[in-house]
């Protein structure tokens, strides 16, 4: 191997460990404010990148759909809970969250997408369709058993992304998709091309922890949701609303993975299923940031993608033996290096 | 703990004393003979399959759902056991029945290797690293040519017992089905044992564990062991009954899917992985059938509905279906606590005149802070010697080095005349010392006898083989006699069959003084605990320290509560800002002018 | 008098109802891969299998559907709930290799007959007691990679790489090309494997290219084959590339683009069926079969695997009225009397012409594979 090879792997494994990275956010995120440990967040990745490359093809996607469906399903609960509690006078609010947004966000993107708009338009509907989908999600599935345990709630995400692969292969269809890329402009640095596009995504990805880092670190809402993650009772004792914070983290959440999936699309081939291995080395990465650091665990995604640009070029029949293997020493270092809290589950 | 969800709540053990249970039994067990004789035989072929998932779900009961080690990589097992005997079977023609030993030695050798690295992993480190070695492992078997790639292993002979060959499903029905009861007895028998009393004692917490001598770390490996073999059976068996083989059963989404079946079904009891099984085969069957009639062949929605029908159920049984299933089947009644000689106990110091406890010239520095500065103190053979001090003081960390829960920085402690400072918590508490916890730790969903008798782990023997084969079972009445006897002391006895989280939080503080008491210590200490507890609750305490001190107990009291503390202690120590301010009996520490300033800042 | 041969009328339907009962269905069950990393391949099949007649040899087709998701052990549950419970005369399937080599002792012990969608010789041969039960329609990947290797010999290829998926198709694949190429003298310096769902093979092209073969081989199937495709354009790589027939599908075009111009690759002649020769039975065949497809499921849509799931009828339209001279539907007369009409039908296919015999129950020949080239996003026969 020489410099030049060494160069382009390096590239490639920053530029898919970037790609995890965002993954691993989104992992972190949701997993410090609700204790969920987001399976499905590759789902929403890979919806993200099919419904666009279905704006593409000028047809409405099936995403809204299961938008529409979602959101009656929400609805429903909500009306249920709200007469439980008696609280009917706020139900007309709730109903225009929970059922009136998304039916509107789904209303538009179907009626845009024969129109085949610009670019940025069509990304901008993507967006919109599947981070409407997560807090739905979050109201119908966990927010119910929010109080669970953390193996309780593994499983239901399990069972979700079942469901949501399922649910993409009817959508979408066995065969992948690629999207177009914002720019097509590339750079020359001596031997090596860099795309614009997969600087772009390093540059989203840098972009994003930072902000995060500031988010929960610095500003109050940020503070209130990891409070939530801490103690729900004490959280609700203040005034902080679980449901909210569970709400909103999830479509920040969605919001990063959708935001991912459109800033793959141009550099490799989407599947309905493709979101599954993307969501793991994201939880690898997540898992090296101790699911709290986000610096760490985009670090750690990084670490991924290098260590498997390297390994498919050294022995590519046995890069996820390799890969995962030499996973382990690392979990074990961060593992007795972590100061361990007991949880009270 | 809701107490009132506890109560409604079956217990998990698995106890075959009452006539109820046994009719269950039984009936159950002629149902499953009933199948390869009456039932269709496609029955028999899913019957097969959910036997081996079975055997693989046991294991995760024991390491998941009691032990709280949350495992994806079992069908990496799966897949070891059923490529061993298939590479020895085909390659050198050996006897499937020499093949599952050879099996099994490779699982334990491979799963000590990987327990020993993934189990000193806590917390979320664990399950990922369970994913790792599942998915390596996968790929391992993919790419040997000679295990014959993703391609598979053809021609894999099938068992035969006795020269009688077992080519016929049903035939492998009964051999499948006679593991899988043999598994569920011995892994039920282990959780209703010392081991398994243990394995639970994980879960609540490993400060409470080990302050009862339970190591650990060598307990979780042993269930990742167990489980294991299990897992390897279950391959042995798939391989001889398939009689072809390639990766794909052995990857990361069946290992998913054996979890899967282990929460669903129940993870706290045994029986819920043969009904995890049994529901999630049997409904992936249904789905297959029933849904391309309503919702037509254009897509392929089982997987769908499936996920669908899993959200739903652990919405409304998040602890699986085992609870409910138990709620129908006749109450159980707990066995009577046999009348059995005691355990051999401690020889008692009396009449010594060296303290039981020194403690010389203790410090401990967290970094730059101090919080225990050239402590000294003694405790004196049967006295009650009290603790007290200000917030920050450094009473919690002074009872942290007394019972191993932090090392010393300098200094010494000897009980006994032994040294102790910085020894481990479970070599504290076999020398003869006992504690509560400043915050409850019962498991509160096991008796208040099993709580109990956890305390007495240390004197006990019974090994996880020994429990397995229930060759335990004197030890075991020797060992729920002696809880008993000291639940009845502290005066529960009304209360020795319910859920320990059920109590009000007084008696559930007795019931951890009962547990210290079960280890039969020479010394208690006992972390605040009066904490929280109403006027007549502190009475009942009071009551109940003093009896034990006219027993010849000697007890060590932090608290906070000065009134408690007057009217019981012998003598008190008074701390503040990690030094001794003032040692003496409790009429004189009340007048004590220093004491005052420091708790109300002034003569009054 | 209207009455009575109301009465007669009404009498001669019932029974005919009943003789209709009497006489057995031919039930044939299914068990294919619609889901899971073999969903490209599968799913058309289903489509496929959704266009076939109710009826043959004069009986009525029960057909029973099921989907394995990829899996051997599903593959093999299914299996035998088509022979205990379904009471299926003829097994067909699965879609992949370790599926159907799993299926190949459960239809032995039940006897009876099974024809595999799946590609690897290793479903038929040797021939044994169990493999006399199994009949498959696709070409082997021997007849295919021949074709390469006699493609590659002929242009001068003297050095070729090779990278292919990391699962049954890919594995069979090499050893494949590997046999063949040793035979046409060309020597493999280079193979690589990747994942179906991998973001990148950045690394495997890198090592490729710098072994800088005159040709290169990627032995995958449907949209992912492109990932390396489009990779190796982008390093900007100057030899020839072949795809194998697992790409025939217009998804692969339609994700490959412009990188995917002049790519050779052999396969069935159905794909091409107009550019065939009016001479060339296949020629009748193919068209019937996608004119149907393509009406039903959109212009273009046509994938060679579909082929495979049409092929099997073709066998079964022979075969079955053979059967029924000998034994009724629903016995174990009849599935022998169906193996043994199998093993001696000749009939053309979508895919080329059959001739079984007992050696060989594959019964392809050369006319089974043309040499294609990708022109434009069109497939076009190769000179």
């Amino acid at each position: 191997m020489d410099l030049s090879i060494a160069a382009f792997l390096t590239q490639d494994g920053v530029t898919n460990g970037a790609i995890y990275a965002l993954l691993a956010l989104a992992l972190v995120l949701v997993f410090t404010v609700t204790r969920i440990i987001w399976i499905p967040s590759g789902e929403f990745v890979a919806y993200g990148t099919l419904t666009l490359a279905g704006l593409q093809l000028g047809k409405p996607p099936g995403t809204i759909g299961l938008l529409v469906g979602v959101a009656v399903v929400a609805a429903v609960v909500e009306t249920i809970a709200t007469a439980r509690r008696g609280e009917w006078r706020r139900l007309p609010r709730r109903l225009a969250a929970w059922l009136g947004l998304p039916l509107a966000v789904a209303a538009i993107v179907w009626w845009a997408a024969p129109l085949s708009p610009p670019l940025p338009v069509q990304v901008a509907l993507t967006l919109a369709a599947v981070t409407t989908l997560g807090p739905l999600l979050y109201r119908i599935v966990y927010q119910p058993i929010a109080d669970a345990s953390v193996l309780v709630l593994l499983i239901v995400s399990v069972a979700l992304h079942f469901a949501l692969t399922g649910l993409g292969l009817w959508f979408f269809g066995a065969e992948g998709s690629r999207t177009p890329a914002f720019t097509d402009a590339s750079f020359q640095a001596g031997q090596l091309t860099f795309s614009a596009q997969a600087l772009f995504v390093v540059a989203a990805s840098a972009i994003l922890i930072g902000a995060l880092y500031l988010f929960f670190g610095r500003m109050l809402y940020g503070k209130a949701l990891r409070a939530t993650a801490v103690n729900r009772i004490g959280a609700r004792l203040v005034g902080i609303s679980p449901s909210f914070a569970g709400a909103l983290t999830f479509a920040l959440a969605s919001l990063l993975c959708a935001f991912c999936g459109v800033l793959i699309g141009p550099i490799t081939t989407v599947y309905y299923d493709s979101g599954f291995l993307i969501s793991l080395k994201g939880f690898v990465g997540a898992i090296i940031g101790g699911l709290v650091s986000y610096p760490l665990a985009a670090a750690g995604a990084v670490l991924v993608g290098l260590l498997e640009a390297f390994s498919s070029f050294w022995a590519s029949a046995f890069k996820e033996v390799i890969v995962f293997t030499l996973i382990i020493p690392v979990l074990l270092w961060r593992s007795l290096t972590t100061h361990h809290h007991e949880e009270d589950e | 703990m809701r107490p009132a969800d506890d109560l409604r709540r079956g217990s998990p053990r698995m106890r075959f004393i009452d006539s109820g249970g046994r009719l269950a039994m039984l009936a159950f067990v002629v149902a499953l003979l009933a199948i390869p004789i009456v039932a269709p035989p496609f029955w028999v072929t899913l019957g097969n399959y959910i036997g081996l998932y079975s055997i693989v779900a046991l294991g995760l009961v024991l390491l998941t759902g009691v032990a709280g080690q949350t495992s994806f990589g079992q069908a990496a097992f799966v897949g070891l056991g059923a490529y061993t005997s298939a590479f020895l079977t085909t390659h050198y023609g050996a006897s499937p029945w020499l093949s599952l030993p050879v099996g099994l030695a490779l699982t334990l050798v491979v799963a000590l290797a990987l327990g020993f690295i993934t189990l000193r992993m806590q917390g979320h480190y664990l399950p990922l690293a369970t994913i790792a070695w599942g998915i390596s492992l996968y790929f391992l078997f993919g790419n040997l040519e000679w295990l014959g790639g993703h391609t598979g292993m053809t021609g894999i002979p099938s068992l035969s017992l006795a020269g009688f060959d077992l080519k016929d499903e049903r035939h492998f029905y009964v051999l499948i089905w006679a593991i899988t009861l043999a598994a569920l007895w011995a892994t039920g028998n282990l959780l209703d044992s010392r081991p398994g009393r243990a394995l639970r004692a994980l879960k609540g917490g490993l400060e409470m564990a080990e302050a009862f001598g339970v190591d650990s770390a060598r307990l979780k490996i042993i269930a990742f062991v167990y489980a294991a073999l299990l897992a390897c059976i279950s391959g042995w068996l798939y391989a001889h009954l398939q009689r072809f083989i390639n990766p794909t059963p052995f990857d990361l989404r069946q290992g998913i899917e054996y979890l899967f079946m282990a929460v669903v079904g129940g993870a706290g009891s045994v029986w819920g992985a043969i009904i995890g099984a049994t529901l999630i085969t049997v409904l992936k069957q249904m789905l297959q059938d029933v849904l391309p009639g309503i919702l037509g062949r254009a897509g392929n929605f089982e997987i769908v509905v499936f996920g669908v029908l899993m959200i739903v159920l652990l919405q409304f049984a998040r602890n699986g279906v085992w609870p409910f299933v138990a709620r129908l089947l006749p109450p159980r009644k707990p066995a009577p606590v046999p009348d059995a000689p005691p355990l051999p106990t401690r020889e008692r110091a009396h009449g010594v005149a060296r303290p039981l406890l020194e403690v010389q010239r203790a410090r401990k520095a967290f970094g730059g802070l101090v919080a225990v500065n050239d402590l000294t103190f003694d405790i004196r053979n049967g006295e009650i010697l009290g603790l007290i001090g200000p917030n920050g003081a450094g009473k919690s960390t002074t009872f942290a080095l007394i019972s191993g829960a932090q090392p010393l920085t300098a200094g010494a402690i000897l009980f006994r005349g032994e040294s102790i400072g910085s020894r481990e918590p479970y070599k504290i508490a076999r020398l003869g010392i006992g504690r509560t916890f400043q915050h409850v730790r019962l498991l509160p969903q096991m008796s208040v006898l099993d709580n109990v008798a956890l305390g007495a782990y240390l004197r006990g023997t019974a090994g996880v083989a020994r429990s397995a084969l229930r060759l335990d079972r004197d030890e075991e009445a020797r060992t729920r006699a002696v809880a008993a006897r000291q639940i009845a002391r502290v005066g529960l006895g009304e209360h020795t069959f319910d859920d320990a989280g059920s109590l009000p939080l007084g008696k559930q503080r007795i019931v951890e003084i009962a547990r210290a008491l079960a280890a039969d210590p020479s010394l208690l200490l006992l972390d605040e605990p009066a904490a929280g507890l109403r006027y007549l609750e502190k009475q009942a305490l009071a009551d109940l320290l003093r009896s034990l001190k006219r027993e010849g107990m000697t007890i060590l009291l932090v608290e906070h509560d000065m009134e408690f503390v007057m009217g019981l202690t012998d003598r008190l120590i008074v701390m503040d800002f990690g030094e001794k301010l003032a040692e003496g009996p409790p009429e004189a520490i009340q007048r004590d002018p220093r004491v005052l300033e420091a708790y109300l800042g002034g003569v009054a | 008098m209207k009455s009575r041969s109301l009465q007669a009328a009404f009498a001669a339907a019932l029974f005919t109802m009943f003789a209709h009962a009497a006489m057995a269905d031919i039930t044939i069950g299914v068990t294919l891969s619609a889901t899971g990393p073999a969903a490209s391949l599968g799913i058309p099949e289903k489509n496929t299998i959704e266009l076939l007649p109710a009826t043959v040899g004069g009986e009525k087709i029960k057909w029973i559907v099921l989907d394995d998701g990829s899996d051997t052990t599903r593959a093999v549950t299914n299996t035998r709930k088509l022979i205990s419970e379904d009471k299926v005369d003829v097994v067909i399937g699965s879609t992949v290799t370790p599926n159907s080599l799993a299926m190949v002792d459960v239809v032995a012990e039940a006897e009876t007959p099974m024809i595999s969608m799946a590609a690897s010789a290793r479903i038929v041969d040797p021939t044994n007691p169990k493999t006399k039960w199994v009949f498959k329609v696709p070409q082997n990947d021997s007849l295919m990679a021949d074709a390469i290797a006699v493609h590659m010999k002929a242009n001068g290829v003297k050095t070729l790489g090779y990278i292919g998926f990391n699962d049954a198709y890919g594995e069979s694949w090499l050893a494949e090309i590997k046999r063949s190429a040793q035979t046409a003298g060309i020597k493999v310096v280079a193979d690589e494997k990747y994942n179906r769902n991998d973001a990148s093979v950045t690394g495997q092209v890198l090592k490729l290219v710098a072994a800088n073969p005159d040709a290169i081989l990627i032995g995958a199937s449907g949209t992912p084959a492109a990932t390396p495709q489009k990779e190796l354009v982008a390093r900007r790589y100057k030899g020839k590339i072949y795809q194998t027939h697992g790409v025939a599908n217009p998804d692969f075009l339609r994700v490959c683009g412009a990188d995917c111009n002049g790519t050779l690759l052999p396969i069935g002649p159905m794909l091409v069926y107009e550019q065939l020769p009016d001479s060339n039975p296949i020629k009748k065949v193919a068209g019937e079969y996608i004119t149907k497809y393509e009406a039903k499921y959109g212009k273009d849509s046509r994938t060679t695997f579909g082929g495979h799931a049409w092929d099997p009828f073709m066998l079964l339209s022979k075969a079955v009225p053979e059967a029924l001279k000998k034994a009724k539907p629903g016995t174990r007369e009849f599935r022998a009397a169906l193996r043994d009409a199998l093993e001696t039908t000749t009939v053309v296919g979508t895919h080329g012409v059959f001739v079984m015999s007992p050696q060989d129950h594959n019964g392809l020949d050369n006319r089974a594979r043309v040499m294609i080239r990708i022109d434009n996003g069109k497939w076009v026969l190769a000179k």
